[in-house]
């Protein structure tokens, strides 16, 4: 059902006024800043919900590049785009259509940790986003750099003590106003680019750094605490220069899985798909990496780098001695490059050519670009709602790597997620937040603002308490319905999904209504080995949970009953083992929500709870949970503590009932004095 | 802190529960019946009323009231129309039933508006003469007035607490040691707040916690590099091992828990054996009625008691024969299912119908014991052949070298309840029986001493035994598995589930205290 169809290039320019001048409006309901991965979901949530959205871009060329890993996807971050894709966001369809190589992680592992993951082709992925966003309603793209944000008066009925109303441009100077800014600055805020012993300014190879003012307004005007992180990407490889015989060859899965929800099919074709290539990493390369390390700027500093994708410096000094995997994937149909995923490195250029030349197949190899490192600042996401609006500013959202994140879905996600409120916000709604209970997007938010961050944070499936519950295969059941209710997803998918949800509903109520003495299921289906002493009567359901049974099969004994839900035949079979935990988790849930439903006042006096220890109030006073169920995952938080917390919650919403009661009895006894004209008892 | 009943009560109190449990009284079972099944919310709007004082005939009732409805229940139930009386006065006034406006009876009440008072919110106690049906009657009243329903287990502590008036973070073991009735429970519950049990379910916790690591690192990152093969065979090993030590941890025999909460020793034999004459005779008062005439006793006799430092609740049954008589069927009836349930019998044999030829005694013995339990196991019972001042001294010799003899019985003590004589003896022997059956508090591995750490390490047991289950085909199902053994052990060491675990700890403070 792919039916987009791309522009032509030369249609941006018709469509997207590159000149401030000739930009028509001076306000808009949202500005969002950035064109990366978080900033092009946040304008395309926004402008879904329904409100004028204007995206600003340095480049609108670069507007949905891939700046990295030329992928999407993954163990975690697979769940993720499930997710975007049910609120109807990009990065799912666009990863469809850019597709070159579709596999399956953890196949063999269960299929509530499945990780659905693509190669893309870079091209293919930036046109589809382009063309998406130029032809979304209501949203305008900009090219321009934003000098500062615009501030003003809190509005009194909002909590914070400033508000943002707009946005000042850096060459014209020309102030643009909104409701909400939306900023998804990625690694530009104040980032510098490392490469052996030279630094420059910049968020990445090639572009301009962002402007110095914006950093200076939430460092200095609004106070927000800011951290800094560091990461990195490999130099880029000319393909015609590897020796791929030399390295092991994967190929992609048979049958490509599209990641979202509305495609039964990929734009590749399964044959037209290209290979990775595994290889390996020689004791050549590790002597390198320590002989250059006194050239090596960016990774003697000793800012935090992301632990589960580390440079080949950091793994050599971390694991000596090791050999370390080194895939080597397609950039796209045509490209004429490899990426080399594990070579993340910062070395001086020709230390770099040294170095991969010492890997078997690259033994001729020749660097297209170099690799380089980025240091860039991020502002502490404890300072955020669960709408990902700053606490201390009205109007602002921050979404993705500005939030110390790392990865295209962890960004797509926080976007989505941002461009939602600040659209709600413009039309004067109410905040939404997504749980924990209910999406990897409200686990991502949640640890996000609850515990805040140390290194760049990566989506894990072991984030999620209820990971039988969230699954890759049903984040539309889980997200697609709620979606429509906040205004972000399109009445045809919302349709598509309720139909998903009745045809599932029905099929399990068929699966349940077939039942059959053990005997005849084994008349009938030989094959599943059902252990001879279950005497008792069996329901489909049941011979479904049997490991060796598929849906089809049951078809095939009773087409009447179960033929006509064929489509769905791999969700029901997931359904039906995942039925009993599912159960169990959904009654823990509930005990959650009561936990969650326990608000905790911002205005607490942490310091003035005695009961608690030192170190537990200071937690408590920096990270300031919304609700006690945030409390209980804060670090460093004891059960004791959360007894004290609890108590005090109780006490404080006793003491409201109490003061409002005795207001009530006073009145009662003064109309009490002056019936019998008694004193009034002590 | 405020310390609850002394704790001598207690005892009394949880025997009279039970009774009053199997009480013909429908009313007041069903009130009891009710309490057990309350949810205590995080929000409590009701309003709760309980006997706070022991159950059973008593000179004065305690009857306590907390919540919101407490002025209305007073207003209703007392009859102050407009002006509620002075806070924290006793007062003397009729009790009346608010909907038939009859007197209930003429007792005290008190009034103690939020926030002083012990749960910190409006409460009315009620001190009322103790008669069950009087009692009865007042918390019948008390369940007519809007908005009021009986207390869960505990529940005026809970409130207590939740008002900031206790202060409360530890936890069971300091609850335990409230409700040490004797010096042996005493070290127990002091043993277990030092940390003995705590640090070896910590050590468990520890360990599954490494499990699950290997294993979510195994799912989250295998197709990287990071985790090198063998993985999930440790963790097959480690969880073996962990299986295995909960599993012989759980085959303790109840002996800590039993401990906690009393031996069950009952008191059986044939009718007019001299059951309820023993049970007097050990607890030194005339607590069961006595008389020459076979099945005085028709029901169930409990007493709770300290021998040699162990909690017991000897229990004297109805004497076993067929009857024609209901009641005494009933009692029968009664006496079989204690047997069946006790951890000690006591099996009562008049000594003088013993056969008088003494080789014949060991296997009437024998016979006599499979028709009482159906299974004999000789260390879950004590012969006592009563009686003995009836028999001729040289009989009772010959008798004691016969027993002396023979092996298979379980041990069997000659006594006489009319004498004492060989009293002495039999104490010692059931001393040490009951010791066995507790174990030594203070030597070897620590032991289970609630039933509730009990019931979470077989789910723990169980939920290792999904992640051996699921391991090969569904590796997230696997995980969930440990993540469920983890969840249930943190449920004893306080680290998962505060709100469970406050729930439950709250309801092992009785009601009403």
């Amino acid at each position: 059902m792919l039916t987009k169809k791309l522009l032509p290039a030369q249609s941006f320019q018709l469509l997207v006024s590159r000149n401030v001048g000739h930009l028509s409006r001076q306000r808009y309901d949202v500005i969002v800043v950035g064109g990366g991965h978080a900033g092009t979901e946040a304008a395309a949530a926004a402008a879904r919900v329904g409100v004028d959205t204007l995206l600003v871009t340095q480049k609108i060329h670069t507007v949905g590049a891939l700046s990295c890993n030329p992928s999407l996807g993954g163990i975690g971050k697979g769940h993720l785009v499930r997710e975007v894709d049910a609120l109807d966001g990009l990065c799912g369809r666009a990863g469809d259509w850019a597709g070159i190589h579709f596999s399956i992680l953890n196949r063999r592992k269960g299929p509530a940790v499945w990780g659905p993951r693509a190669q893309l082709d870079r091209q293919l992925y930036r046109d589809f986003i382009q063309s998406e966003l130029l032809s979304t309603p209501r949203l305008t793209v900009l090219e321009g750099s934003v000098e500062e944000l615009l501030l003003t008066d809190p509005n009194p009925d909002e909590p914070g003590p400033h508000r943002v109303s707009g946005i000042r441009l850096a060459n014209s100077g020309q102030s643009i106003s909104a409701a909400s800014v939306v900023l998804t600055t990625g690694t530009f805020l104040s980032g510098s680019l490392f490469m052996g012993q030279t630094t420059s300014p910049g968020g990445r190879i090639g572009d301009a750094p962002s402007s110095a003012g914006l950093s200076h307004t939430l460092r200095e005007r609004l106070g927000l605490k800011v951290g800094r992180l560091r990461t990195g990407t490999p130099p880029r490889i000319l393909k015609d220069s590897v020796d791929l015989s030399l390295a092991e060859l994967h190929p992609p899965d048979s049958c490509p899985t599209p990641f979202s929800f509305m495609n039964t099919q990929t734009r590749c074709k399964p044959e037209e798909q290209l290979p990775c290539y595994l290889t390996r990493t020689t004791p050549g390369v590790e002597k390198i990496v320590r002989e250059s390390l006194h050239l090596n700027c960016h990774i003697q500093q000793d800012t935090k780098g992301p632990r589960y994708c580390p440079s080949i410096e950091s793994k050599v000094l971390r694991f000596s001695g090791r050999s370390h995997q080194v895939w080597l994937e397609p950039e796209g149909l045509t490209s004429d490059l490899l990426y080399p995923q594990g070579l993340s490195m910062t070395m001086p250029p020709e230390v770099q050519l040294r170095l991969i030349r010492e890997i078997p197949p690259l033994h001729r190899a020749e660097i297209h670009t170099p690799g380089y490192g980025v240091q860039y600042d991020f502002v502490c996401p404890t300072q955020l709602s669960p709408s990902l609006q700053v606490k201390n500013t009205q109007g602002l959202f921050l979404a993705g790597q500005i939030n110390g994140t790392t990865g295209y879905e962890e960004a797509a996600a926080q976007g989505l997620w941002a461009g939602v409120n600040a659209a709600r916000r413009s039309l004067s709604m109410p905040q939404v937040a997504l749980s924990r209970t209910e999406s990897y997007i409200g686990v991502l938010i949640d640890d996000l603002i609850s515990r805040g961050v140390t290194e760049p944070y990566r989506m894990f499936t072991s984030r999620a308490e209820f990971r039988t519950l969230l699954r890759p295969d049903n984040a539309d059941l889980r997200l697609t319905l709620k979606g429509f209710e906040l205004g972000c997803v399109s009445p045809s998918r919302y349709q598509e999904a309720v139909r998903v949800k009745n045809s599932l509903r029905d099929a399990m109520a068929a699966l349940r209504a077939v039942s059959l003495s053990s005997t005849h299921w084994r008349e009938r289906l030989p094959d599943i080995g059902l252990s001879e002493n279950k005497m008792s009567k069996l329901t489909a359901m049941e011979i479904l949970q049997h490991t060796d049974t598929t849906f089809e099969m049951l078809a095939s004994v009773f087409p009447e009953s179960f033929s006509p839900y064929m489509e769905f035949a791999q969700r029901l079979r997931i359904e039906a083992v995942y039925k009993y935990l599912c159960d169990i988790s959904r009654r823990d849930i509930k005990r959650i929500q009561k936990e969650e439903n326990m608000s905790l006042p911002q205005d607490v006096d942490y310091f003035s709870l005695s009961s608690l220890s030192m170190e537990v109030r200071e937690i408590l006073d920096r990270y300031r949970p919304s609700t006690l169920g945030a409390a209980t995952r804060l670090e460093g938080m004891t059960p004791a503590a959360i007894q004290v917390l609890f108590q005090y919650v109780s006490i404080a919403e006793k003491q409201k009932e109490i003061m409002q009661r005795q207001q009530q009895n006073q009145s009662e006894d003064k109309e009490d004095l002056c019936a019998r004209n008694v004193s009034l008892p002590q | 802190m405020m310390l609850p009943l002394p704790s001598v009560y207690r005892g009394i109190f949880r025997t009279a529960i039970r009774k009053l449990k199997s009480s013909r009284n429908p009313s007041l079972h069903r009130l009891l019946s009710d309490c057990d099944g309350v949810q205590t919310g995080l929000a409590d709007a009701d309003t709760i009323f309980a006997l706070s004082s022991g159950h059973g005939r008593c000179g004065v009732a305690v009857v306590r009231v907390s919540g919101p409805a407490s002025a209305t229940a007073l207003r209703r139930m007392v009859g102050f129309t407009h002006r509620l009386p002075p806070p924290r006065t006793a007062l003397l006034r009729s009790i009346t039933d608010p909907c038939s406006k009859e007197v209930l009876d003429r007792g005290l009440v008190l009034w103690f508006p939020a926030p002083h008072s012990f749960t910190g919110e409006d409460s009315v106690e009620f001190h009322i003469h103790g008669g069950p049906a009087v009692t009865a009657a007042v918390l019948h009243a008390l369940g007519s007035v809007p908005g009021t329903r009986p207390a869960g287990a505990g529940e005026f502590t809970r409130r207590a607490f939740q008002a900031g008036k206790l202060d409360l973070t530890e936890v069971e073991g300091l609850g335990d040691l409230i409700h040490a009735e004797t010096e042996a429970q005493r070290r127990q519950a002091l043993r277990q707040m030092s940390g003995d049990l705590g640090r070896l379910y910590q050590d468990w916790s520890h360990r599954l916690k490494r499990c699950l690591a290997h294993v979510e690192a195994f799912i989250d990152f295998s197709e990287d590099e990071l985790i090198e093969d063998g993985v999930l065979d440790r963790v097959d090993s480690w969880v073996c091992g962990l299986q295995a030590e909960m599993e012989e941890h759980l085959k303790d025999e109840r002996r800590g828990e039993r401990l906690r909460s009393g031996v069950q020793v009952v008191i059986a034999g044939a009718t007019n054996a001299g059951k309820s004459s023993l049970l007097n005779t050990l607890c030194n008062r005339p607590a069961a009625i006595v008389s020459p005439i076979a099945g005085t006793t028709r029901d169930v006799v409990e007493t709770a008691l300290d021998i040699g430092g162990f909690p017991v609740l000897l229990s004297d049954t109805a004497g076993l024969r067929d009857s024609s008589d209901l009641v005494e069927q009933e009692g029968v009836r009664r006496a079989r299912e204690r047997v069946q349930q006790a951890d000690l019998t006591l099996l009562v044999v008049d000594s003088t119908r013993l056969p008088s030829d003494v080789q014949q005694v060991a296997g009437f013995l024998s016979d006599h014991l499979k028709t009482v339990l159906k299974q004999p196991e000789t260390d879950k019972c004590l012969l006592v052949l009563n009686k003995t001042d009836l028999l001729p001294e040289a009989q009772t010799e010959k008798l004691k070298q016969e027993l002396r003899r023979v092996s298979g019985l379980p041990a069997a003590c000659p006594i006489s309840c009319q004498t004492s004589e060989g009293l002495k003896d039999f104490l010692t022997v059931l001393r040490s029986s009951v010791q066995t059956l507790c174990g030594d508090p203070l030597s070897g591995a620590p032991t289970l001493t609630q039933s509730r750490h009990r019931a979470h390490l077989q789910q723990c047991v169980a939920a290792l035994g999904q992640y051996q289950r699921y391991r090969d085909f569904d590796l997230a199902l696997a995980a969930e598995g440990v993540r469920l053994a983890l969840t249930s052990l943190g449920r004893i060491t306080g680290r998962v589930g505060a709100e469970e675990i406050l729930d439950i700890i709250f309801r092992e403070f009785c009601i009403g205290k």
